[in-house]
């Protein structure tokens, strides 16, 4: 295989990988993976379970708003993927400062407070559960403003 | 950019719905256009140029500010 050939091969797979979209109808789906994980979640501060559940459960959340995130919309046109283009901008920025000035706050309050608390990390289910709602959030925003 | 596609909708005299299921895009899409929100791809502008049988420089328009 020549050496053009070869990158035209890798640049249409990366176009396919950056126009992947799941359907309209996975929104419904998405949404209620999230809703109903999200319940239980709530739900099993009432009982009483197994410590292994609390991860499925993170996990099955993500995975409810990714698939949100990724469904088309209705109507999915140009304008509705500049909206897209500019959540996801947003959202990143975002979680990168927020992961960056989140400790420094946890670092603030335990000192003005006296509190014993090093600075301590935060797991990567709360980055990322901040990434895609801001991202869901602002596009709804967005979607919203332009009606 | 500013353009003329209200007045043309008008002459044609359809809605911004109408116009939007004719090229295939939403309604939001014609009504950000029109409100000057969005700058449309060359794709887009063609598709209504093709709709307004008009030029595309006839109902968009370069401003200061391009």
């Amino acid at each position: 295989m020549s050496q053009q050939s070869f990158c035209e091969k890798e640049r249409k797979n990366l176009e396919k990988l950056n126009k992947f979209q799941l359907g309209n109808q996975f929104k419904k789906i998405g949404v209620i993976i999230a809703i109903g994980s999200f319940i239980l979640m709530i739900a099993r501060k009432y009982f009483e379970d197994s410590e292994w559940i609390r991860p499925v459960l993170h996990g099955l959340l993500l995975i409810g708003l990714l698939i949100i995130s990724v469904s088309k919309e209705k109507i999915e046109d140009e304008y509705v993927d500049s909206l897209r283009s500019q959540s996801y901008r947003l959202a990143f920025i975002m979680a990168i400062v927020y992961s960056l000035v989140q400790p420094l706050i946890n670092y603030a309050v335990a000192v003005l407070f006296n509190q014993d608390d090093n600075l301590k990390g935060f797991s990567y289910f709360q980055v990322l559960f901040f990434m895609l709602i801001v991202q869901l959030l602002f596009f709804w925003q967005l979607k919203r403003m332009n009606k | 950019m500013k353009n003329t596609i209200k007045v043309q909708r008008a002459i044609l005299d359809i809605t911004q719905e109408e116009l939007a299921k004719a090229i295939g895009v939403s309604r939001q899409t014609i009504n950000s256009i029109e409100k000057n929100r969005y700058v449309p791809s060359t794709v887009l502008a063609l598709k209504l140029s093709k709709m307004f049988n008009q030029p595309v420089n006839v109902f968009f328009e370069l401003t200061e500010e391009d």
